[in-house]
C-alpha cells in the first residue's frame, strides 16, 4: 500500500525520473534508478521522506553524468583481520566527532569499558571540523521533530560542559529584526514557533530596548522597530569542544584509537560481537554508530539499512580580527533580506562573531554527491557575502580564510538516535546535520541512557564509577590573561615566556601543555585546534616552523614524519640534497 | 612586572630596525633598546642566503645574510640593549610597550620615542581566493625558504610558484638547486611582479618559464596537494573560460605579495594609508601619533633592503629630534601628492617647519620608458631624477630640498 503510495507519488511528481521505490515490513523506502541531475536526486528523497507513513528513505540511485563514490572498505578489512583480536570492550564508538566525544564524555561515568574508533587522527577531523559553531536557540527548527526536543535540551545542557568541562561557550543571544511595521507579524509568528519548540527566555523587544542591548544598528542607519530576542543563543569552535570532550572522556579511562576506520561489523544472532577494522577486530557489545557521513555505511555493515547520508557542504569564510563583527549580537534581519537560492532544509547563512571574536560569515548549503567534498568555490563564498548584512566595511579582502564543511543529512531531515529494531547491541545516534553541534549533549544524554537502560533491563549491575571526574582543569590561555598574571605565569614557568604563534598570541607552554594532555595531538591541525596556533592572519606563515619542530621534539618524531592533518599529509619530503649529491 | 624607561625604543631587529638602532645611538640618544622577538638579529635576511643585498649601502654583492651581519656586529659594537626572542604584544599612544620573553617575564617599558619597523608578512591562500581544497604542501615563498635555507628540509618534489614578485623569483632558483623540479611561475598581473635582474638570474638562466596574465585558481589533493588548475585571468584576475590547464605538482609556492605588519601600530591609534598600508608619515618618518615613528616594510613594501636601511635611519634620526623637543609641539603639515603616474609616495606628507633634505620612495602605476621624475614645491620643481625606465616592482628613490610647502610627484615619459 504504502509502496503504491510512493510510486504515485514519483510518478506525478517526477514523471521524468526513473525512480523505483520499494518498500520494506520497517516502511523504509528503498530508491533506485537514475535522476537526470543530482539536485533532482535529493528532491526525490526529501519527496519520498514527506509521503505520510514513510520510516526512513534509502538510496541507491544515481544521477546522470555523476560519479557516485562508494567507500571500499576490502583493504581495512584485509589488514584487520590478519591482525586478529586486538581490544575488547563492552562499548565502541565509531566517530571522534562532536556526537562521539559527548556520547564519549557521558558514559565514561560507568562502569564500563569504552573504546572510540575514528578514521581521521584526531577528534573532529569530519563533520564537526568545518561548521560555524552555533549553539542554535532551536526557534527554527521543526516542532515536533526529534531534532527540536535535542536542540532544546542540548542547549541547555551546554552550560554544564562549559562548567565542567571549559569548552569555551559564549551566549551573546540572538536577534531576530524587523525594520518595517508591515513585516511585525514576522516576529509574532516566529515567537509563536518558539513557544511550539519550547524555547525559554524569548522576549520581544521595542527599538529603545534593541538599542540598549544593541546599538550598532542604529550606529549603521538601520533602524528597527522590533525583535525577537532569544537570549540562549550561543557559539563555540566546534573542534575545540571536542577537545574538551574528549579529554575529560580520556581522563576517566576512555580510549580514543585514531587512524581507526571500520570496515566491517560483527555479529552473531543479530546481537553485535565486534568490528573489523584496518588495527585488528575489536570486540564489543555495544556499537554506537557517531560516524556522521559514513553513518550510513556502519548501519549497512550492521544488517540494519536504516537510513542514506548525503553530504550539504558548508562554505565559510573567517575575517581578520581587525575587521570585528558588526553586531555583537548574531542577528537575522527578516525584513527586506533576499537570499538567493536558499536551501530550504538547512538554515546556514548569517553572520556572527566567533568565541574569539572574529567574524564569521557563511555556511553556504550546497548539495553535493561526494561525501568528502570540502572544496570551496568563489560562488560559496559569494553566497555568503550576499547573506549577510550589507556593512559597507565588510571587504572580502579582510577575510583570512576560506573553508568548507559536510553535514550529515539523511533524506527524513530529522537526527536518528536508537537501538536498532534488527540489530541487538546496536545503537544509531546520526543524521545529526544543523542543529548537530547545538543538540550534541542531548544527543550524548540519549544515547547513553538507551544503553544503561538496555544493561538495566538485561540485569547487569551498571553504576556511576566512584572515581568518576567530570571536571577538566581550564587551560592556560595566555592571551586572555592580564599583563600581571601573564607576568607571574612566565615566573613559574619561562615556556610561556615564549610566544610561537605571533598573530593569536600563542605561548610555547601552552603548545607543550596540549602535547602532554590525556588526548596526545599529532599533527598541526590538531594543535591548531587545541591552542589557535595557526589561525591568525598569518594562516601559520610564521609559526608552522615552530609548530612542526616542536611536535617533533616533543613526540621524539623526523620532522619529515609530522603532518598537517595526518597521514598522507606531511608538510616536508625529505632533507636538503647532500653536498655532492648530484643534481 | 618590570619596569623598565628607555630614550628610543627600536621594535623589530630586521634591516630597519639594526639600522634605526644604529643611527639613534650615533645620533647621540642615550639608552637605546632593540627588540627582536626571534633568537637573533637579521629578521627575514637571515633566510635570505642569495646574494644582491647591499650594492647601494656597502657597495659590495652580499648575501641576505652578510648584509644583516655587518649590521648585527656594528650594533652589538654599542652600547645598545638587545632583547632577543622579545614579543611586544601591545603598544600605547603614550609610547608604553609591553613586552615579553621568558627570563624578563612581563615587561612595561617607558620610551622617549618609538621606531616600529615590525616589517612584513606574506599574503595566504585564502587572501588571494585560492579556491579547492586544503592540503598540505601549499605555502608561502618565506615558508619554503625557511624549511630550506633554515631547518634544512624540502617541502616537494615538482613546484608551481604562484607570483612573480621578488621572493617567487628567488625560490625559482633555490629550489631548482636543490633538485626540486619548478613547473613554472604564474603571474596574474600582465606584467613581472619583481627586478627584472631577478627574473634573468632565476628563471631565464634555469629555464623556468614565466606566464604572465595567468593565474593558479584550483588546487587539487585531498591532504597532499596533487596539482592545481591555471588559467589565463582577464583584467578582473578570473579565469578565461576555457584556458584551464591542471598541472601536476605536490607543491604550490604562493609568493602574492607582502602586507606590513600593523596590528601594534593600529592599536596605538596611528593613521594608516590605504595605499601602502603602512602609516602616514611625515618627512621625519614620525606617524600621526608624536613620538612614534616607522621605517621599513613595516611602513611601506620595498624592494631593495638598502632602501630599508636608509629609512631606518632617517626614522631615528627623527626619533632623536623629536627627544631634542625639536618636534613638539602644535605643527601643521603640507600633502606630498602623487602626480601623474605615481601610486604612492612614502613620506605622505611634509611639515610646514620642514628643511634640508629628504628621501622620498614612490612606486609608478605602469611600466614607462625614457622617464623624468620631478617633484615639485608649491608649482616650483625642487628634484628631477632621469632613469631608462620606471615599472611598478621597481621603488623609485629622490632626495629633495624641502622649505615646508605641499609637494607633487611625477614621473612621465620624454
Amino acid at each position: 500500500m504504502l509502496e503504491k503510495t510512493v510510486n504515485e507519488m514519483l510518478a506525478k511528481t517526477f514523471p521524468d525520473e526513473k525512480v523505483t521505490a520499494t518498500v520494506d515490513e520497517r516502511r523504509i523506502v528503498h530508491l533506485a534508478g537514475e535522476c537526470s541531475t543530482y539536485q533532482t536526486l535529493i528532491d526525490v528523497g526529501h519527496a519520498v521522506a514527506h509521503v505520510e507513513g514513510v520510516r526512513n528513505v534509502v538510496s541507491d540511485m544515481t544521477a546522470r553524468g555523476v560519479v557516485m563514490k562508494k567507500k571500499d572498505y576490502t583493504p581495512f578489512v584485509e589488514a584487520g583481520e590478519k591482525k586478529g583480536v586486538v581490544e575488547e570492550c563492552d562499548v565502541l564508538i565509531v566517530g571522534a566527532g562532536i556526537i562521539g566525544c559527548g556520547i564519549a564524555r557521558e558514559i565514561a561515568k560507568y562502569n564500563l569499558k569504552v573504546l572510540v574508533a575514528e578514521m581521521g587522527d584526531d577528534v573532529s577531523t569530519g563533520c564537526s571540523k568545518a561548521n560555524n559553531g552555533c549553539i542554535h536557540h532551536g526557534m527554527a527548527v521543526k516542532p515536533g521533530t526529534l531534532k527540536s526536543e535535542m536542540n532544546r535540551i542540548g542547549n541547555k545542557r551546554y552550560d554544564d560542559w562549559e562548567r565542567e568541562l571549559h569548552v569555551g561557550m559564549i551566549r551573546p543571544g540572538y536577534l531576530e529584526v524587523v525594520t518595517k511595521m508591515e513585516d511585525l507579524p514576522k516576529v509574532y509568528a516566529r515567537f509563536e514557533l518558539g513557544l511550539k519548540n519550547k524555547v525559554p527566555g524569548m522576549k520581544i523587544l521595542t527599538p529603545e530596548q534593541i538599542n540598549e542591548i544593541e546599538p550598532a544598528y542604529e550606529q549603521n542607519g538601520i533602524h528597527p522597530v522590533a525583535a525577537l530576542y532569544l537570549p540562549n543563543f550561543g557559539l563555540v569552535e566546534t573542534p575545540y569542544v571536542c577537545v574538551a570532550l574528549a579529554e575529560n572522556a580520556a581522563t576517566n579511562g576512555v580510549r580514543f584509537l585514531f587512524n581507526t576506520t571500520v570496515g566491517k561489523v560483527l555479529t552473531e544472532d543479530h546481537k553485535i560481537v565486534g568490528v573489523v577494522t584496518n588495527k585488528g577486530i575489536i570486540k564489543c557489545r555495544y556499537l554506537v554508530n557517531a560516524a556522521g557521513m559514513y553513518a550510513d555505511d556502519i548501519a549497512e555493515m550492521a544488517g540494519d539499512r536504516l537510513f542514506t547520508i548525503h553530504n550539504r557542504r558548508g562554505t565559510i569564510a573567517i575575517f581578520d580580527k581587525a575587521t570585528p563583527p558588526t553586531f555583537h549580537i548574531p542577528t537575522a534581519i527578516l525584513s527586506g533580506l533576499v537570499k538567493k537560492g536558499k536551501n530550504v532544509e538547512s538554515k546556514g547563512g548569517g553572520m556572527h562573531p566567533t568565541p574569539e571574536n572574529n567574524l564569521l560569515i557563511g555556511p553556504s548549503a550546497e548539495e553535493v554527491p561526494d561525501k568528502e567534498d570540502t572544496e570551496t568555490y568563489e560562488w560559496g563564498v559569494d553566497y555568503c557575502m550576499e547573506c549577510c548584512f550589507q556593512d559597507p566595511l565588510l571587504h572580502k579582502g579582510d577575510i583570512i580564510k576560506i573553508f568548507a564543511g559536510a553535514r550529515p543529512a539523511d533524506f527524513m531531515e530529522d537526527f536518528t538516535i536508537e537501538m536498532s529494531d534488527v540489530t541487538d547491541g546496536l545503537v544509531h545516534a546520526c543524521c545529526t546535520q544543523s542543529p548537530g553541534v547545538a543538540s550534541s549533549p542531548g544527543v550524548a544524554d540519549r544515547t547513553v541512557g538507551i544503553i544503561v537502560d538496555d544493561l538495566l533491563k538485561k540485569g547487569e549491575d551498571v553504576h556511576v564509577k566512584p572515581d568518576y571526574n567530570p571536571y577538566r582543569e581550564k587551560p592556560v590561555e595566555f592571551r586572555h590573561m592580564t599583563r600581571e598574571e601573564q607576568d607571574a605565569l612566565i615566573a613559574k614557568d619561562p615556556r610561556y615566556g615564549r610566544i610561537v604563534c605571533r598573530c593569536e598570541q600563542v605561548t610555547e607552554g601552552e603548545i607543550l601543555d596540549v602535547l602532554h594532555s590525556p588526548v596526545v595531538p599529532h599533527s598541526i591541525t590538531a594543535i591548531k585546534n587545541r591552542t589557535r596556533a595557526g589561525m591568525g592572519r598569518c594562516q601559520g606563515g610564521f609559526c608552522q616552523p615552530r609548530v612542526l619542530e616542536i611536535i617533533a621534539r616533543e613526540l621524539g618524531e623526523d620532522w619529515i614524519k609530522v603532518n598537517l592533518n595526518g597521514e598522507g599529509s606531511n608538510i616536508l619530503v625529505s632533507a636538503n640534497r647532500e653536498e655532492g649529491d648530484e643534481q | 612586572m618590570k619596569n623598565i624607561s628607555v630614550d628610543i625604543a627600536v621594535i623589530g631587529g630586521g634591516p630597519a630596525g639594526l639600522a634605526a638602532a644604529l643611527e639613534a645611538k650615533e645620533q647621540g640618544a642615550g639608552r637605546v633598546l632593540l627588540l627582536e622577538r626571534d633568537g637573533d638579529l637579521g629578521g627575514i635576511l637571515q633566510q635570505c642566503i642569495h646574494d644582491g643585498f647591499g650594492l647601494h649601502r656597502f657597495g659590495a654583492r652580499l648575501s641576505g645574510t652578510e648584509y644583516a651581519q655587518r649590521y648585527a656586529d656594528m650594533v652589538r659594537a654599542t652600547d645598545i640593549e638587545i632583547k632577543l626572542d622579545t614579543m611586544v604584544i601591545e603598544l600605547t599612544k603614550d609610547r608604553v610597550i609591553y613586552a615579553m620573553n621568558p627570563t624578563d617575564g612581563m615587561m612595561r617599558i617607558e620610551c622617549g620615542a618609538v621606531v616600529l619597523a615590525m616589517g612584513c608578512r606574506e599574503r595566504t591562500a585564502s587572501q588571494v581566493f585560492l579556491y579547492g581544497f586544503r592540503p598540505a604542501g601549499v605555502l608561502t615563498a618565506g615558508s619554503v625558504q625557511r624549511y630550506i635555507n633554515m631547518e634544512g628540509y624540502l617541502p616537494g618534489k615538482t613546484a608551481v610558484i604562484l607570483g612573480s614578485g621578488d621572493i617567487g623569483l628567488i625560490m625559482a632558483r633555490r629550489m631548482t638547486l636543490e633538485g626540486i623540479t619548478v613547473k613554472g611561475v604564474y603571474e596574474a598581473a600582465p606584467h613581472l611582479g619583481g627586478l627584472m635582474r631577478n627574473k634573468v638570474q632565476c628563471l631565464d638562466d634555469y629555464n623556468i618559464p614565466l606566464h604572465v596574465g595567468m593565474s593558479v585558481v584550483r588546487v587539487h589533493g585531498k591532504k597532499r596537494v596533487e596539482g592545481v588548475t591555471v588559467a589565463k585571468v582577464g583584467p578582473d584576475f578570473r579565469a578565461i573560460p576555457g584556458t584551464e590547464e591542471f598541472i601536476p605538482c605536490d607543491l604550490l609556492v604562493l609568493a602574492v605579495g607582502l602586507i606590513p605588519e600593523n596590528e601594534l601600530s593600529r592599536g596605538a591609534q596611528v593613521e594608516m594609508d590605504n595605499k601602502t598600508r603602512g602609516p602616514v608619515l611625515d618627512n621625519n618618518f614620525m606617524t600621526s601619533v608624536p613620538g612614534i615613528f616607522a621605517a621599513g616594510n613595516v611602513a611601506v613594501v620595498f624592494d631593495l633592503v638598502d632602501y630599508v636601511s636608509a629609512s631606518g635611519a632617517a626614522a631615528a634620526r627623527g626619533a632623536v629630534r623629536f627627544l631634542k623637543g625639536e618636534l613638539g609641539g602644535a605643527c601643521e603639515y603640507r600633502p606630498v601628492t602623487a602626480g601623474e603616474n605615481v601610486n604612492f609616495v612614502v613620506p605622505q606628507r611634509v611639515r610646514t617647519d620642514a628643511e634640508g633634505p629628504t628621501s622620498f620612495y614612490l612606486r609608478v602605476r605602469q611600466p614607462l620608458k625614457k622617464v623624468r621624475l620631478v617633484c615639485e614645491e608649491e608649482g616650483k620643481e625642487i628634484a628631477s631624477v632621469r632613469a631608462t625606465h620606471a615599472a611598478p616592482p621597481e621603488m623609485m628613490s629622490f632626495e629633495a630640498k624641502l622649505s615646508g610647502g605641499a609637494l607633487t610627484v611625477s614621473v612621465t615619459e620624454v
